[in-house]
Parts: structure tokens; sequence; C-alpha cells
């Protein structure tokens, strides 16, 4: 079997790929490789650690043959990869969300809306679908910050926990999309190496089985 | 720590645009020798080749592959206001030409080109803007003969290019929709499905097959893609409980491409790819790509497309192919490790003042059996380092025959090098080729 060039990605993701991909077969990959090195070789593969962001990139150009990735990535940077498996871990939603007091939070859709975003292309996606004409504006960071400061009416933005949302005073309003991390394989190494890529796909999607069985057995009890 | 090297003219207008490439000597030359060995191969399969424009119609560019794409066209305005485009691909203006000047075959009509395609991709991604393309169209047939014809033509342009041992992946365009449809999902849920399958998003493909009819056997097969692939005998195992016609008409039509593809010499290189995934509005049967292992996208890919020509009024099946030149390019310089070619050696011919005329005759001559000459510009007082010839304004002449200068008339100089042609200059690797940097520039 060739070995694989595999991007994981830095931050949240980080420890939850590694025990997958060592449960998949990996022996041995843990977060704690990466404490100071980018670029690791282990089990005959060599696993870069990349910013989320640039893992999509790293694929698309066949850099990495495979990585694993938020599907939010996904949603805002074109590719041609193929997403295989979804891994079930690191999920987040993509909301739109409004100040409490504000009429949108109240249910009543102005007829002009500033929206703020990290994720334009998801945000017009949304948009599109549910037939509202935004002005939206594209942040960097801190996006919560634009409804207090008059910036913007509302934001479009990735919310785990919820809880930034309510320190920064601002409700839900709609849901715009869902998103766990995936594992992605390169349009070519999906031909070329095909033996190494779905052997690896098909232990990822055993290890996510497994990992959910004993979880589903924990909700029946 | 090296200072940036302090550049003269600051301020000057020395940018180049995003995602567009400038090929030096010895990197335009191996882009040259690719193109050039691709059109000789499609020519000796009896193609024949037409040039077409650079721009055409927004509405003619419209008909063509990747309606999607019709966001990464190069648009602007006719002096009527007409909206034209650069072409984005060149089977669409090869399909208007046979619509229009060459309605009346003969067919099968055997056409090649090669030209410069325009896509206003974002820069910053790394990716071209501008390629070089080649390809094939075989107009009129309808039988699978034509499409093996395609896929083996492909495969050997490239070998003939340098790229020899490539994977052919050969899938069907109407194997997915006719699973589907067979399975008795409504066309509601068959978009969903072909969408999520075109997206390449296998989860998606899952979630869309919730809650739909679907059986067992289909539901296995379509969930295994993308691991649909293998030789012949996954052919059978597909079949297997399917009863439904049109995807095992498909199934049918790749066996027989199969083995003609195996008479064509490609035993060992050639995989079935069931979940090959391909633009649905335009491929109508037998789809392929090229892979070489250098590069994460594919050398060429190619396909029947039955539906185009009637776009343009004339109802008449197609398939054919389309090589990326400037993708084949990255692949051999990995391959070899060079980002570029060498150059042939040029023979020096240089003079005393008075020797001018007879010099630049005698660089005539050696031209002639296909030697590269250059000629010095200005004279020389002696024989200049890295001269071969040397001529003097008596009619004298000196040549380099490869230790020191060997007295001769000018015409025994230039039999001399002419015999011993390029081989004999000492000019081998004497110019230094300004060889690209690897990796400089945009990719794919």
């Amino acid at each position: 079997m060739t070995g694989l060039c595999i991007a994981v990605p830095n931050g949240a993701l980080l420890a939850g790929a590694c025990e997958l991909l060592a449960a998949a077969g990996i022996d041995g990959v843990a977060a704690s490789h990466f404490d100071d090195a980018l670029l690791v070789e282990i089990g005959g593969h060599r696993l870069i650690k990349v910013r989320p962001t640039d893992a999509p990139v790293y694929v698309q150009m066949g850099a990495a043959d495979c990585g694993i990735v938020g599907k939010d990535m996904l949603w805002e940077t074109p590719h041609d990869s193929y997403e295989l498996v979804d891994l079930r871990f690191g999920g987040c939603r993509l909301v739109l969300a409004a100040p409490e007091d504000s009429p949108l939070a109240a249910g009543t859709w102005p007829p002009a809306l500033r929206v703020a975003t990290k994720y334009p292309r998801s945000a017009r996606t949304f948009f599109d679908r549910i037939n509202v004409t935004t002005e939206l504006i594209k942040l960097h960071g801190s996006v919560e910050l634009a409804p207090a400061t008059g910036l913007a009416d509302a934001i479009l933005d990735i919310v785990a926990t919820g809880r930034t949302l309510r320190a920064n005073r601002l409700v839900e309003v709609a849901e715009a999309g869902r998103s766990t991390a995936r594992f992605i394989v390169n349009q070519a190494s999906l031909k070329t190496r095909s033996e190494a890529v779905t052997a690896l796909a098909a232990g990822l999607r055993r290890a996510v089985t497994d990992r959910a069985a004993p979880r589903a057995a924990e909700g029946v009890a | 720590m090296q200072d940036a090297p302090n550049v003269e003219g600051a301020g000057a207008p020395r940018g180049r645009a995003g995602g567009f490439t400038d090929w030096l000597p010895g990197a335009a030359r191996r882009r040259r020798t690719v193109g050039d060995a691709m059109i000789r191969t499609f020519e000796g399969w009896g193609y024949g080749m037409v040039a077409t424009p650079l721009i055409e119609p927004l509405d003619t560019v419209s008909s063509g592959v990747g309606a999607a794409k019709q966001t990464q066209l190069f648009r602007f305005m006719d002096a009527d206001g007409a909206l034209l485009a650069l072409v984005g691909e060149r089977t669409v203006s090869v399909a208007r030409v046979v619509a229009t000047q060459l309605r009346d075959g003969p067919y099968p009509l055997r056409l090649c080109y090669a030209g410069p395609v325009l896509r206003n991709q974002p820069p910053l991604g790394g990716r071209r803007r501008e390629n070089l393309q080649a390809g094939c169209e075989l107009i009129g047939a309808a039988c699978i003969a034509a499409d093996a014809e395609c896929v083996a033509l492909a495969a050997e342009a490239l070998a003939r290019a340098g790229l020899d041992g490539v994977q052919v992946d050969v899938g069907h365009a109407d194997f997915l929709p006719g699973l589907l449809e067979g399975a008795g999902l409504d066309a509601a849920d068959r978009d969903r499905v072909l969408a999520a399958l075109s997206g390449r998003d296998l989860v998606a493909v899952e979630e869309a097959l919730e809650g739909t009819p679907i059986g067992e056997t289909e539901r296995a097969l379509l969930l295994r893609f993308p691991a649909l692939r293998g030789g012949r005998e996954i052919l059978d195992a597909a079949a297997q409980g399917l009863r439904a016609e049109r995807p095992r008409r498909a199934l049918a039509e790749l066996a027989q491409l199969w083995d003609l593809l195996m008479a064509h010499g490609l035993d060992g290189h050639l995989h079935l790819d069931l979940g090959a995934v391909r633009d649905w509005d335009y491929y109508t049967g037998p789809t392929f790509e090229l892979f070489s292992g250098e590069l994460g996208f594919p050398l060429g890919t190619g396909g029947r497309y039955d539906g185009l020509l009637e776009r343009f009024g004339l109802p008449l099946p197609a398939t054919g192919f389309v090589l990326h030149v400037d993708r084949c390019c990255d692949a051999l310089a990995r391959r070899s490790g060079e980002a570029a070619v060498p150059l042939p050696p040029a023979l020096r011919v240089a003079y005393a003042a008075g020797g001018e005329a007879m010099a630049i005759r005698a660089a005539t001559v050696l031209r002639g059996p296909g030697a590269a000459v250059a000629c010095d510009l200005e004279p020389s007082d002696a024989p200049p380092p890295g001269a071969d010839l040397f001529v003097d304004a008596d009619g004298g002449a000196r040549w380099w025959d490869g230790k020191r200068w060997a007295d001769a008339t000018t015409a025994e100089a230039v039999a001399a090098l002419a015999v011993n042609g390029n081989a004999g200059a000492r000019t081998a690797g004497r110019q230094a080729l300004p060889a690209g940097r690897p990796g400089g520039g945009p990719r794919g």
C-alpha cells in the first residue's frame, strides 16, 4: 500500500481527527505529535497539520491526497474533491442571529437586511434559498460586534454551544446549515491511489460507527 | 540572510495578472513539443485540424459543456452591444463549425484542435486561468467503436507526448441516472441524488436517498460509490439484481468498450469506474478521464455527447476528448525533476570586420540541414571564446574542432561543421537556460 499525504486541521478538530485516524488503522497518531511539528511521518503516511480553511486547498491541489475538514470549510471553498465520510464529530451549525430586541428576532423580516458574515458563499446560497434580499458584509472575525455597532442588522455565523450569541445578546432566527467533520479525497488520488484511500475511508467509517454504537446503547438505557 | 534585491525602476508596470503564466524558453519549448506531439498523433489517426476563434458569442459558448461554469467566463461587449466571451473550452466551437460549414460531412467526421482556453477563476487559488488544450471530436458515429477510438487515441497522444503508462478510467454517464430511474425514484428525488453525486458528496448522497423507495441492490451499489471500480468483472457484479433496461444497457456498452480497448492495447492501464461523476446535462454515454500519479488533476477528459450538435440544429451523435497540455507539462516536470527541457545547442558564427556578408551566408548554409545557428551581431578582432566558426575578412576562416581552432577556407569550415553538426558544437550546455522555478506558477 502506498503511503498517503493526509491533511489534518489545526484547532478544535485536531484531537478528534487524530483519534479517528488512529482508530481507522494509522496506529499511534495523536494530537501531541503536532505540538512542535507540522509534518509527521507515521505508519507509512505523511500527516500535515494545516489551518482548517487551508485543508480543502491542499487536497484540491493534490498537495495532500486526502484530509479531514469541517463541512463549513467546504461551503466556502469551491472544490473538485470527493467527500466520502461524515465523521460525525466537530459538529456546529450555521445560523442567522439578530439582537434579541430586534423586529427580526420577533419574527418580522425587514424589507432590507444587512448581514455580516465570515461565510459569504454560504450566506448567498441560504438567502437565495429562502428568497430574502440581503446586503452581505464580509468580515474576518468577531462578527457578533456588527449588530451592536450598527454595522449590520444580523449576523450569519457558526455556532457550537450558543454561548457567544447569548453573551452578545443575540438570538437565533434561522438555521442555514449543519456541519460536521468530513473525510475528503483529491479527485486524482481517488483514482490513482484508490486502494489506500478506500481502505482508509472504510477504516474511518468503521471507527465512526463503532463510536456511535455505545452511545446509541446508552441512549436506549 | 539576504536583502531583497533592490530593483531599478520601482513602480514601473511590471505586474502579471494572477493565474497567468510566462513560459520561459525551456518550459515553452516543452509545452510546444507536447502540443505538437499530440496534434501529430491526432493527424496520424486521420483527424483534420481546425482552428477556431478565441472569442465566441456568449450564447454559443453557453450551449457547451459546464453550463455551471458560466460564471467563470471572461465576457465583454461587441461594438453593437452583443455579448462575447473568451472560450472556456473548444468543443462547442467545433460543434458550431460542424453544424454550419461542415454540415455535409463526410461522416464520420474526424476533427482535432489545439488552442488556449480561458477561465475567469478567482486568482490566488493557484489555478491557471489560461490553459492550452488539445483535443479531438469524432462526429456522426453512434457506435462504441468510436468511443474506443477516442479513449485509445487520447492515451496514445499522451504517450507520444512523453507521458506513457497513464491510468485510464472509463465510466458511463447514463449508468447512475438509469439506475435511479430503474429504482423507481421520481424526478425530484433523482435530481437531488444526482446533484449530490455531481457535487462528489457521498454524505449528501446518503441523505438524499433517505425516504426514497430505492431497493437494497441499487442502494448498496450507490453507496459503494465511488468504489465501483475495477476490471471487466465489476460489470457482471453490478448487473446482478439490476432489472431495469437502462443501467443494464450502459453496462453492456462498457463491456463492449472494454473488449475494444484491449484490442487497442490498453491492457493494464484501464479501469472501469461506475461511480464516475460527470456533467450529466452534457455527456450521454461512455466517459473517461486520464490520470498520472504525479498530478492531482486529470490530464485529459472525454466522453460521448450526443445532445450538443442538436443545439446547433444538426442532430448527430458525437464523442471526443480534451487533453490539458499545461497539466501534462506539470506532470513531465515532476516526473523528470526538471522545470524545463534544454534548448538545442546553437552553433555560433563570429567574424572579423569585413567578414560579415560571408558569415551570414555561412550561417544560412549551416541552417539548411536543420542546425540551430546564431550569428554574432558585431565583428570581433579574434575568434571569441564560445564561437564555432570565425570568418576572416579575406575569405579565410577558422573552426573549432572541439579542442582547437583549425584553419580552412570558409567553405571547408562550413562543410566540416555541417558534418559534425551540433554534436560537435561546444555550445552544449553553454547557453544556460533561464529555468523557471518549479512550483512558481499556477497549476491545474
